[in-house]
C-alpha cells in the first residue's frame, strides 16, 4: 500500500505543476495585466516603472521558474490587488467555502440516503415516484436561480432566514479562539442553511439516485434473495445485508462530492455574499491577480488530491477485489 | 423520541429568535451595502470609489469638496498659490493629531505626499497615479510646524481639487510599518478608526472624534443587485450602493426604504478612435469626417435610453462637461433618423444593396456601468437603423476591456464612461489636456482645442477663461470625438429609518447622516 | 470510480441484433410511458430547434425598449402579441425561446460530442495499450479533474473572449475526463476477452480491433452518460452566463436568458425566468429520464426482474 501512496504523491507532484502552468498560461495569453494595475493619467515612464516592480517586464519562462522556484521555499508571492501574501489571502477565504461544502455535503447525503433507501425499497410506488421527481426537477434548476429565489421567498417575504452574509466559526476555530468559535456556531449556522441547500440540491438529487440504483441492484442480487427466501425480516436485509455492500459505492460519491461542490460554489458564493474562495479565484481571475489565482489552484488541487487519495484508500480497505 | 424533538425544536427557536434579533439596526449603528470588494487600507493605493468612500472617514485630506462642487477647509485653514503657480503653501490647523496620540503637523504632511510618490513603493493607486500624474507633483516641503509647500511641475489651474484628495497620516507610525502591515492597519486623523475588516465580507468602523453622528459603521460586502435590494428591504441595511433601475419601483414600493436617484457627475460617450491605424479599419475611414459623426449624434434617441434603460429622467449631454459649468449656448442634439440618413447621404455614405452603408465594430466592455450591456445594445439598434452594419463586440471589462482602452487601442466605435465634477469645467475638459494624454482614448487632434490651452493658461480673469472655454466647448459640440450620450445617474436605496442625501459624485460619506 | 461501470457488463454485440434491439426498445418505452413523453418532448425540442425561426412571431434581437418589460400576451409591434411578453429591452420572448432552443441544443449537443470524442479517443487508446499513453492521460485527466471546472472555464473564457464556438470548446473540454474514465475501464475488461483474442488471432489490425469490435460494445453506455451529460452542459452554460461568460449578449439561449432574468426578479416580472426556466427543466428532465430508462434498457440484470 505504502508503494501507492508513495507513486501517487509523486504523480500528484506533477498534477500540480500542470494545475499551475495552465492558470499561468492562461492569465499570460489576454496581453501585458501591467494596464489593470496603472491609473489612466499615468505616463509612460509610470507604466513601465509599474511593470518592472510587478515583475511583468521578464520573459514568461522567467517569470513562471522564478515563481516555481519561489514556492519551493514557501514564497507564493504578494497579492497585486492586496499587496499582501497571496497565501494568506487564500487560506482566510478558504475556511468560509469549507464550512459551506460540507454543511451542503451533510444535507446532501444525510437526506440522500434514506431517500434512496426507501424510493429503492418501496420501488414503483408513489413515494418512489415523488422523491424521484424531486430528484430529477433538482438536477434541472440552475443554482442561481434557486437561491435567489430563496433570498427572496424565505429571505425577504417570510423573513425565516438571514439574506446573505456569513458569520465565521471555521476560521476562528482554526485559529485556536474556541470561545467565539463556539458562540458563533448557532448563528453560523443559521446563515448557512439557504446557500448550503441551494449548493446541495443538486447533489440531494444526483446523489438519491445513485443511492437508489445502487440499493436495486443490491436488492436484486443472489445473496439477498437467499435472506429472504431464509425467512429474514425485510428491515434486517436492508440493514444487515443491502445496505453495508450499497454503501461502497456511497463512499465514491462522498469523495468525488466535495471536488464537484467546490467547483460550484462560485455562483452561490456570490449571489449569498458569502466570502470563500470561489468569489475570491472568480475576482482574482478577472482583476488578473496571477499570485492569488496561483495560490488558490494549488490549495484546491491539494485538497482534492488529497480526497481522492484517500477515498482510494479507503476502497482498497473496504472491497477486497480492488488491488492497488 | 420527544426529548430530540423538544431538543431540536429549542435550537430551532433559539436560531430563530437570533436571527431576528440580528435584523434590526440598532441606533448608534450605519449599515452601508456596497457591491464591490475593497481590497486595502493603504492610502497610496486606493483606487476603487468603495474603498475610497471608506476610507474617507480614516483619513483627513488638506481641503474636502462639497457635494456642489464647493472647497472647504478640513486639515488647512488656508492656502496661498505662488505666483508663478509651481508652489502650493498650506497653512494647517493646530492641534490635531492622529489616532495613536503623535500630533500632526506640517512634517507628517509633507511625508505623506513624498511617501505616495517613493518609486520603492511602486503605489498604483489614485494619489500617485492620477493625482501626482495629473499635476505633475515634484515633492512636498514642510516650511515650519503648521506650514507646508506643495511643489509642482508646471502651473494648472485644477490643481488646488486635485491635491485637496490626498490622504493626510502621520508619519512615525507610517515609517515604522511595513506595507503588508499599512495595507491592514490604517492611522489616520479622521472621525473614525477601523475595528476590523474580515476581506470580502464587512468592515467595520467606530468613530473616535467629530464630526459624525453615529458611533459605528459597518460596511458589508454584497455583491449581488437582488441580495442588496433584498437586504434593504428587510431592513438589515441602512444605504446600498448600485441599485439596478429596475429595482427601484421595487423598493420604493415596499415601504421600508425609498431609492435617492441623483445626477451624476460621470460623462457616458460613445468614442469615434480617430487615430491612423484605425481610419484603414471598416467604418474607421467614415467616422474622420466631422459630418459623419454629426450625423450619427441625430441617431440615438438618448432621452429614451435614460427614461427606458435606466429609469432616470435625463438631458442629453451637449459635450464633455457637467451642465452647471457647460456651454450654455448649446442645445443637445435631437432624435431625428431622417435627419441622420439625410447627413450620412450627403457625406458620401449611401445607403447600398444591402441596405447598409458601411460595417463598423463597435466595442464595449459590460458589467461596469449602469446597465451597461443593455445601453449599448440599444444604441446598436439604433446605429443599425440609419444604415450602418454595426460589429458589436462586448467584452469582460476588467481583464479584457481596459488594457485595450489603457493601450488607446480600442474602436473604431467604443462605449465608455469618464469620471467628471462639478467644482470646475476645466477638470472635465482634462481628459484632452494634450492630443498624447493617456486619456485621449480617441486620438482627437483639433488644434482648435488643443492649441486653446495655452491660452487658458494665459488668461488673466476666470471671464476670458470663460470665454475660451465656450469656444473649445462649441468645437467639441460641432466636430468631436464623442458621440454625446448621458451624465450617468446614480441610485442610491436609503432606509426610512435614515436621513441622509446623497451626493451627485459618487462619494458616499456618511459624517452627517442622522436618524429620522 | 467503477460503481457506474459494473451496470454495463455486456455480451458482444451481433450485427442483426440491433433490429431486434430497436423493436425491443420500442415495446419497452411504450410500456414504461414516461420516457415515451419525454422522447416525445425532446423530438418536440428539436424541431422547434430547427424549424423555430420559421414559426417566430418577431425577430428575436428587435429592441423595442418603449415596450419593454410588457407581461404575457401584452400588445407588441405592429399589432404583434408578446406571447410570453417581453424583455428588458423589449425583445419578444417567445421569439427568443423558440432561437434559444436552436442554439442551446447546439451548444449543449457539440460540446458532448467534442467532449466525447476526445474521451473516447483518450479512453480506447488508454485502454487498449496502456503503459506510459495510460499513465500521462490518466494524469492529464487528474490535472483536469484537480481543478474546479468553472474555474478552468473561467479562466479560458476570460481571456479566449466570449464567443459560441469558445464556449462549446470550453464545455466539450470539460466533459472528456468521464468519458475516457469510463470507456478506459471498458476497454480494459473487455481487451481480455474471447472475441477480442479471436479477432487478434485472425490478424485484425489494431484499429480494426478498437474501432470495429470493441467500439459498439461501448456505444451503449456512452450514450447514457452523454444524456445525463446534455443535461449538465446546459445548466453549466447557464452559470456561465450568470458569471457573464456565456454566449455574447445577442445570441439567445435558454441559459442566458435565465441569467438575464436575475435583476428582475424582485420585481416581480416573473416570465423572464419561468418560461426560459421551464424549457431547460423540461428538455433537462426529458434527457435525464431517457437516460434512466436507456440505462434500466441496458442492463440484463435488471431484465430479469422485469
Amino acid at each position: 500500500m505504502w508503494t501507492f501512496v508513495v507513486r501517487r504523491l509523486l504523480q500528484s507532484v506533477i498534477v500540480i505543476l500542470g494545475v499551475t502552468l495552465i492558470s499561468f498560461i492562461s492569465l499570460q495569453m489576454g496581453g501585458d495585466p501591467t494596464f489593470l494595475f496603472v491609473s489612466e493619467r499615468a505616463s509612460a515612464e509610470e507604466i513601465e516603472m509599474i511593470r518592472r516592480a510587478l515583475g511583468f517586464d521578464r520573459p514568461l519562462h522567467i517569470q513562471y521558474l522564478t515563481y516555481l522556484w519561489n514556492i519551493v521555499q514557501g514564497d507564493f508571492g504578494n497579492s497585486l490587488s492586496y499587496r499582501q501574501p497571496a497565501m494568506n489571502i487564500v487560506l482566510g477565504a478558504l475556511p468560509a467555502t469549507i464550512e459551506l461544502t460540507l454543511f451542503s455535503m451533510f444535507f446532501a447525503i444525510s437526506l440522500a440516503i434514506p431517500f434512496g433507501v426507501f424510493a429503492a425499497i418501496y420501488r414503483g410506488t408513489a413515494l418512489d415516484g415523488s422523491i424521484m421527481t424531486m430528484a430529477m426537477f433538482g438536477q434541472s434548476i440552475p443554482s442561481f436561480w434557486m437561491g435567489i429565489m430563496m433570498i427572496l421567498f424565505f429571505g425577504l417575504y417570510l423573513q425565516w432566514f438571514p439574506i446573505s452574509g456569513q458569520v465565521p466559526f471555521l476560521m476562528p476555530l482554526f485559529q485556536g479562539d474556541f470561545a467565539t468559535a463556539f458562540r458563533n456556531l448557532p448563528s453560523s449556522i443559521y446563515h448557512l442553511i439557504m446557500p448550503a441547500v441551494a449548493v446541495g440540491f443538486y447533489s440531494l438529487s444526483r446523489n438519491a439516485r445513485l443511492v437508489r440504483s445502487s440499493m436495486l441492484e443490491v436488492l436484486g442480487q443472489d445473496f439477498v434473495r437467499t435472506a429472504r427466501s431464509k425467512g429474514i425480516s425485510e428491515r434486517a436485509v436492508v440493514v444487515n445485508h443491502a445496505l453495508r455492500n450499497a454503501w461502497l459505492p456511497v463512499v465514491t460519491m462522498i469523495g468525488l462530492e466535495f471536488g464537484f461542490l467546490l467547483g460550484g460554489v462560485v455562483v452561490i458564493e456570490t449571489v449569498f455574499s458569502w466570502p470563500g474562495i470561489g468569489r475570491l479565484v472568480f475576482n482574482a481571475i478577472n482583476q488578473r491577480d496571477i499570485p492569488v489565482v496561483q495560490a488558490s489552484v494549488i490549495v484546491l488541487s491539494v485538497i482534492f488530491i488529497a480526497l481522492n487519495l484517500i477515498v482510494d484508500l479507503i476502497y482498497a480497505r473496504i472491497d477486497p477485489r480492488v488491488k492497488l | 423520541m420527544s426529548k430530540t424533538r423538544s431538543l431540536l425544536v429549542a435550537s430551532a427557536a433559539s436560531m430563530v429568535l437570533a436571527g431576528s434579533a440580528m435584523a434590526q439596526v440598532s441606533d448608534d449603528t450605519i449599515v452601508v451595502g456596497l457591491s464591490a470588494d475593497i481590497t486595502t487600507f493603504e492610502p497610496a493605493a486606493i483606487s476603487s470609489r468603495d474603498n475610497a468612500n471608506i476610507v474617507r472617514h480614516i483619513f483627513d485630506t488638506l481641503f474636502s469638496i462639497e457635494g456642489d462642487g464647493s472647497v472647504v477647509p478640513d486639515l488647512a485653514t488656508d492656502l496661498a498659490i505662488s505666483d508663478d503657480g509651481l508652489a502650493y503653501v498650506y497653512t494647517l490647523e493646530a492641534g490635531r493629531t492622529c489616532h495613536d496620540g503623535e500630533a500632526l503637523t506640517a512634517e507628517d504632511v509633507a511625508y505623506s505626499f513624498n511617501r505616495a510618490k517613493d518609486p520603492a513603493n511602486a503605489f498604483t493607486g489614485n494619489t500617485p497615479g492620477f493625482v501626482f500624474s495629473s499635476v505633475g507633483f515634484v515633492d512636498a516641503v514642510a516650511l515650519d510646524d503648521l506650514t507646508v509647500q506643495i511643489n509642482i511641475a508646471a502651473p494648472n489651474p485644477i490643481a488646488f481639487g486635485l491635491l485637496a484628495e490626498v490622504y493626510v497620516h502621520c508619519m512615525d507610525s507610517y515609517a515604522a510599518m511595513t506595507l503588508e502591515q499599512a495595507a491592514t492597519t490604517p492611522i489616520g486623523s479622521g472621525s473614525y478608526r477601523l475595528v476590523s475588516w474580515t476581506p470580502g465580507s464587512e468592515v467595520v468602523l467606530e468613530k473616535v472624534a467629530d464630526p459624525g453622528t453615529f458611533q459605528n459603521i459597518v460596511y458589508r460586502i454584497i455583491p449581488e443587485a437582488s441580495t442588496r435590494s433584498a437586504e434593504l428591504m428587510a431592513g438589515n441595511v441602512d444605504i446600498i450602493t448600485n441599485v439596478a433601475p429596475d429595482q427601484v419601483d421595487a423598493i420604493n414600493a415596499s415601504g421600508v426604504a425609498a431609492v435617492q436617484s441623483v445626477q451624476g457627475t460621470r460623462r457616458m460617450y460613445v468614442g469615434f478612435n480617430l487615430s491612423e491605424p484605425f481610419a484603414a479599419m471598416p467604418g474607421g475611414d467614415a467616422i474622420q469626417d466631422p459630418d459623419v459623426r454629426r450625423a450619427l449624434q441625430y441617431a440615438i434617441d438618448v432621452p429614451t435610453i435614460c427614461a427606458q434603460l435606466l429609469n432616470f429622467p435625463c438631458e442629453r449631454a451637449t459635450g464633455i462637461v457637467n451642465p452647471p459649468n457647460a456651454n450654455q449656448a448649446l442645445t443637445p442634439y435631437p432624435y431625428d433618423p431622417a435627419m441622420a440618413e439625410q447627413l450620412l447621404d450627403a457625406a458620401g455614405w449611401p445607403r447600398l444593396d444591402d441596405g447598409n452603408r458601411f460595417t463598423i465594430r463597435f466595442q464595449a466592455g459590460k458589467g461596469r456601468y449602469l446597465n451597461d450591456e443593455n445601453v449599448v445594445l440599444a444604441i446598436a439598434q439604433y446605429l443599425s437603423d440609419v444604415g450602418l452594419n454595426i460589429e458589436l463586440d462586448v467584452m469582460e471589462w476588467g481583464s479584457v476591456y481596459v488594457p485595450l482602452i489603457r493601450q488607446r487601442n480600442v474602436g473604431p466605435l467604443f462605449f465608455l464612461g469618464s469620471g467628471g465634477a462639478l467644482w470646475s469645467p476645466l477638470y472635465d475638459m482634462t481628459d484632452l489636456a494634450k492630443v498624447d494624454s493617456g486619456t485621449n482614448y480617441t486620438h482627437w487632434s483639433d488644434p482648435r482645442w488643443f492649441d486653446r490651452w495655452a491660452d487658458i493658461a494665459a488668461a488673466n480673469t476666470p471671464e476670458e477663461q470663460r470665454v475660451i472655454i465656450d469656444e473649445m466647448l462649441q468645437v467639441f459640440y460641432d466636430d468631436g470625438p464623442w458621440l454625446h450620450l448621458y451624465f450617468q445617474p446614480d441610485f442610491y436605496g436609503v432606509s426610512g429609518r435614515l436621513n441622509w442625501t446623497a451626493r451627485p459624485d459618487e462619494k458616499v460619506y456618511l459624517f452627517n447622516a442622522t436618524l429620522n | 470510480m467503477t460503481d457506474t461501470t459494473d451496470a454495463f457488463a455486456l455480451a458482444p454485440v451481433k450485427g442483426s441484433g440491433l433490429r431486434r434491439g430497436l423493436a425491443r426498445a420500442g415495446r419497452s418505452l411504450v410500456a414504461a410511458k414516461w420516457p415515451l413523453l419525454a422522447l416525445l418532448i425532446l423530438a418536440i425540442v428539436a424541431f422547434v430547434a430547427i424549424f423555430g425561426p420559421l414559426i417566430s412571431p418577431l425577430d428575436p434581437n428587435r429592441q423595442n425598449i418603449m415596450l419593454r418589460l410588457a407581461a404575457p400576451m401584452a400588445e407588441g409591434p405592429n399589432g404583434a402579441t408578446f406571447v410570453m411578453g417581453s424583455d428588458a429591452l423589449g425583445r419578444d420572448v417567445f421569439s427568443r425561446l423558440l432561437y434559444g432552443a436552436r442554439v442551446s441544443l447546439l451548444v449543449g449537443i457539440s460540446a458532448i460530442l467534442v467532449g466525447g470524442t476526445l474521451g473516447v479517443t483518450a479512453g480506447l487508446v488508454s485502454g487498449y495499450f496502456g503503459g506510459w499513453i495510460d499513465d500521462v492521460l490518466m494524469r492529464l485527466g487528474d490535472i483536469q479533474l484537480a481543478f474546479p471546472f468553472i474555474l478552468l472555464a473561467i479562466m479560458f473564457l476570460v481571456v479566449l473572449g466570449p464567443g459560441l464556438f469558445n464556449l462549446i470548446v470550453v464545455l466539450g473540454i470539460g466533459q472528456w475526463v468521464t468519458y475516457a474514465r469510463i470507456v478506459r475501464a471498458q476497454t480494459l475488461s473487455l481487451r481480455e476477452k474471447e472475441f477480442v483474442e479471436a479477432a487478434r488471432a485472425l490478424g485484425d489490425s489494431t484499429a480494426s480491433i478498437i474501432f470495429r469490435t470493441i467500439l459498439p460494445n461501448i456505444i451503449a453506455p456512452l450514450t447514457v452518460i452523454a444524456s445525463f451529460n446534455v443535461a449538465s452542459v446546459i445548466l453549466a452554460e447557464a452559470a456561465l452566463s450568470f458569471l457573464g461568460l456565456g454566449v455574447p449578449p445577442e445570441v439567445p439561449t435558454w441559459g442566458s436568458m435565465l441569467a438575464q432574468s436575475r435583476d428582475q426578479l424582485i420585481a416581480n416580472k416573473w416570465w423572464l425566468a419561468i418560461f426560459p426556466g421551464l424549457a431547460i427543466v423540461v428538455t433537462v428532465l426529458s434527457f435525464n429520464i431517457l437516460g434512466d430508462w436507456l440505462r434500466d434498457f441496458l442492463d440484463p440484470r435488471l431484465k430479469e426482474r422485469g
